[in-house]
């Protein structure tokens, strides 16, 4: 078991190799986006730091809690973005076949293409947007065992968001009329840059447990401001696990029905 | 003339050839609306609530209104210029006894129809489920100054997207990222589609007013509330009409600059 996590730690920093070195030869490209990332953030942060400004609560969340939620978010979402990459460029490896030469080897497939791009430039966003978590987590003052639960929860979150990019991965081979299924996986969850609170029912309840945008990302913000239980965190888990399970068994259907058209 | 309506024809057709993935990208704009709509609406719960200006009734028609100012101003198919740029098929054209930009243009048109047809069942099926307080215009001359800023901004959107699809005559490796950080970032949040421009503070709105981003969305959905009138409708009216000229003259010139140093690479 140790061995084989040996092996794939070293194939994912291969391959990650390769997918940097691939950006870094474009500089001007690299920048290009980098900048249009940091950009958005910062126009949504300065939107919610504006509005906040004029109504001071959101839903009955203080601002620094609604800015926690946002940075929560975008935890989730760049770290998945930076893991998952690949997945962007997995339907042209459907339609031309390609995706043969990755059955071939003696390497489990949705490893392959799952993680076998990770995106440099959602890297270098990653820690100035850590240190911002912690100090706006810090200005929540939260307990040891609200972060400890925080941050078991994100786990749970990047659990559901690895099963999203199964999910959607499964979609790309089962119909192939699709390109952009991973553009409505992320606007589901851009659904939860703010807390779920704010939502009408039966959305709520959609965001909640059938599509879970609140357990994944509301849960993790709502357990650093002490508002989770024990109870709580053992059902965000299982919802995870069985999200997972299903997203696993889809995986497992879409693979009977690739045709290697093309190839 | 002829020949532009048969573009127009077929650029309509074209739509239809991946109908799930049209629906699925209308989907998405309906996602967005979602988050701005409830967003407002709980910032608004309160009754009598007055905040930035807005009622609870301003505010959330100006989220419906986005909805249909998006798809009059948004749809577009002129990004797919800087393709055929990078990869030569501009010499295709090039060769045709067409306008290029005219080309674009009615391909643009195209896709503005048949997204409106949309964006109309998506405003109905919402405005029906969440029921929210609408405010209708019944002043001619604010309904007249709308359809005018209306029209200017789809001149002003397709001039930016045309120059910014330029780019890759020079530099075609950041086609798509120039596309993602002028149309996807910058424009989403400048143009008042995520949230009314006036509740920044007064600096930062003159400063973002000079841009020509407010007047794709922010001023004709502002037009149609009433909250602009008189000289500041005017003088909002000519600054959109000077962007449109500035525009144009900018993208004739970087077109012929382009023209000149365009090698049909990859054909």
């Amino acid at each position: 078991m140790v061995k084989k996590l040996k092996k794939y730690i070293k194939i994912w920093w291969m391959m990650s190799r390769n997918s940097f070195s691939v950006i870094i030869d474009q500089k001007l490209a690299l920048s290009v986006f980098l900048i249009g990332k940091i950009l958005r953030f910062v126009f949504f942060f300065g939107f919610l730091y504006f509005l906040l400004l004029g109504t001071k609560t959101l839903a009955g969340y203080s601002s620094n809690q609604v800015i926690f939620f946002f940075l929560t978010f975008n935890i989730i979402d760049v770290i998945s973005q930076f893991l998952f990459r690949e997945v962007y460029r997995f339907r042209p490896m459907i339609i031309n076949g390609d995706f043969d030469l990755v059955l071939a080897k003696p390497l489990n497939s949705l490893f392959r293409v799952l993680m076998g791009g990770a995106d440099i430039i959602d890297l270098i966003t990653i820690p100035p947007l850590i240190a911002l978590t912690i100090y706006f987590g810090s200005l929540l003052h939260p307990s040891f065992v609200s972060i400890l639960y925080y941050l078991v929860l994100l786990l749970n979150g990047f659990l559901i968001a690895a099963a999203f990019h199964i999910i959607v991965l499964s979609f790309a081979i089962v119909t192939l009329e699709v390109d952009h299924t991973v553009m409505i996986y992320r606007d589901l969850t851009s659904l939860g840059r703010l807390p779920v609170d704010i939502y009408q029912q039966p959305l709520r309840a959609f965001l909640t447990y059938l599509v879970p945008v609140g357990i994944m990302i509301t849960l993790p913000a709502k357990a650093m401001m002490g508002m989770m239980g024990v109870m709580g965190i053992v059902s965000a888990f299982s919802i995870g696990i069985f999200v997972v399970f299903i997203a696993l068994r889809f995986w497992n259907y879409a693979l009977t029905k690739y045709s290697s058209a093309s190839s | 003339m002829k020949k532009y309506w048969g573009i127009f024809r077929i650029s309509f057709q074209q739509e239809f050839a991946y109908r799930l993935n049209f629906i699925l990208w209308r989907v998405r704009n309906v996602f967005q609306i979602l988050l701005t709509y409830f967003l407002w609406s709980t910032v608004f719960a309160g009754p009598g609530t007055q905040i930035f200006g807005y009622d609870r009734a301003k505010i959330l028609t100006y989220i419906f209104g986005i909805m249909i100012v998006r798809a009059l101003v948004f749809s577009s198919r002129a990004m797919d210029v800087s393709r055929d740029i990078a990869q030569g098929d501009l010499s295709n054209y090039l060769l045709k006894p067409l306008s290029y930009l005219k080309y674009w243009f009615t391909r643009d048109v195209s896709s503005k129809v048949l997204n409106l047809i949309f964006a109309a069942v998506e405003f109905i099926v919402l405005f029906l489920i969440l029921k929210p307080p609408f405010f209708f215009q019944g002043n001619a001359v604010a309904l007249f100054a709308f359809t005018a800023s209306i029209i200017l901004a789809i001149m002003i959107y397709f001039f930016i997207l045309f120059l910014i699809s330029s780019i890759p005559f020079w530099t075609p490796e950041i086609g798509w990222g120039s596309h993602f950080l002028v149309t996807v970032v910058i424009i989403e949040a400048l143009s008042g589609a995520l949230f009314p421009i006036n509740i920044l503070p007064q600096g930062l709105q003159s400063l973002i007013m000079a841009t020509p981003f407010p007047y794709l969305i922010y001023f004709p959905v502002e037009v149609y509330l009433g909250n602009i009138h008189g000289s500041a409708l005017m003088g909002g009216l000519m600054v959109a009409l000077a962007w449109t000229g500035v525009l144009w003259f900018g993208l004739n010139f970087i077109w012929q600059k382009g023209l000149k140093v365009y090698q049909a690479i990859g054909r």
